[in-house]
């Protein structure tokens, strides 16, 4: 249950859980997030990777906004277990983030926000890597197009 | 013995089944899935995955009373 996740230690943003967030992730909230970790002197790697909403034409149509929907629970339960394997596979990884926005995110938007920090960069940016294709995959969330 | 379970719809097979969620009565998941796709014929224009108290099932699984079901469709995050 989502209860048992530990929250992210921000100060400013509300979530829904350490993992989810209603609303787009705003520059305010990429700014906290950038914190976390930052008392781990010896991580002098950090890689980031934003997602946001992508304007595409559907059926002639410009996407204005996406709404996503998320099964909270198995969501927290599912990136636990993706922060742990990327943890397990990249032996100098020291923080894994995710975050990823639940409702309405309007085009130019971010949705997605991941974070991994490591001793040094080789890590980093294949683990960071990783954790994307893993959150694509295996995060039940769905989304739907707003024009 | 049939079960009585909770089923949760969520993105595209919770806009056919035109719910959040309801109680449904199956043996194990194979028969709910026949009961899910018998009253919401449309479901077979989807793909669907399940899971059974917030774990994706990899194969069939017997149900109990208040199990929790989830009707997955294909992911989309990120």
């Amino acid at each position: 249950m989502c209860g048992s996740i530990r929250p992210l230690e921000i100060k400013y943003i509300r979530m829904k859980n350490r993992y989810l967030v209603e609303g787009p992730i705003t520059p305010l909230l990429i700014s906290e997030l950038m914190t976390l970790g930052n008392s781990d002197s010896s991580a002098g790697a950090v890689s980031i990777f934003i997602g946001r909403v992508r304007d595409d034409e559907v059926n002639g149509r410009r996407v204005s906004a996406i709404e996503y929907s998320a099964y909270d629970d198995m969501a927290g339960k599912e990136a636990e277990e993706i922060v742990k394997t990327v943890q397990a596979a990249f032996s100098d990884v020291r923080m894994v983030v995710i975050v990823h926005s639940t409702g309405v995110v309007r085009a130019g938007e971010a949705s997605l926000f991941i974070m991994v920090t490591s001793g040094h960069r080789d890590h980093s940016t294949r683990a960071c890597r990783h954790t994307l294709e893993m959150v694509k995959e295996r995060l039940p969330i769905w989304k739907k197009e707003l024009f | 013995m049939s079960a009585r379970v909770r089923v949760l719809y969520f993105g595209a097979a919770q806009e056919i089944a035109g719910k959040a969620d309801e109680e449904l009565t199956a043996a194990d998941t194979a028969s709910l899935r026949r009961v899910i796709l018998d009253r919401y014929p449309a479901m077979r224009n989807i793909s669907f995955r399940m899971a059974l108290n917030r774990t994706l099932l990899k194969d069939e699984s017997d149900l109990n009373d208040n199990d929790l079901i989830a009707i997955l469709p294909p992911f989309q995050g990120g």
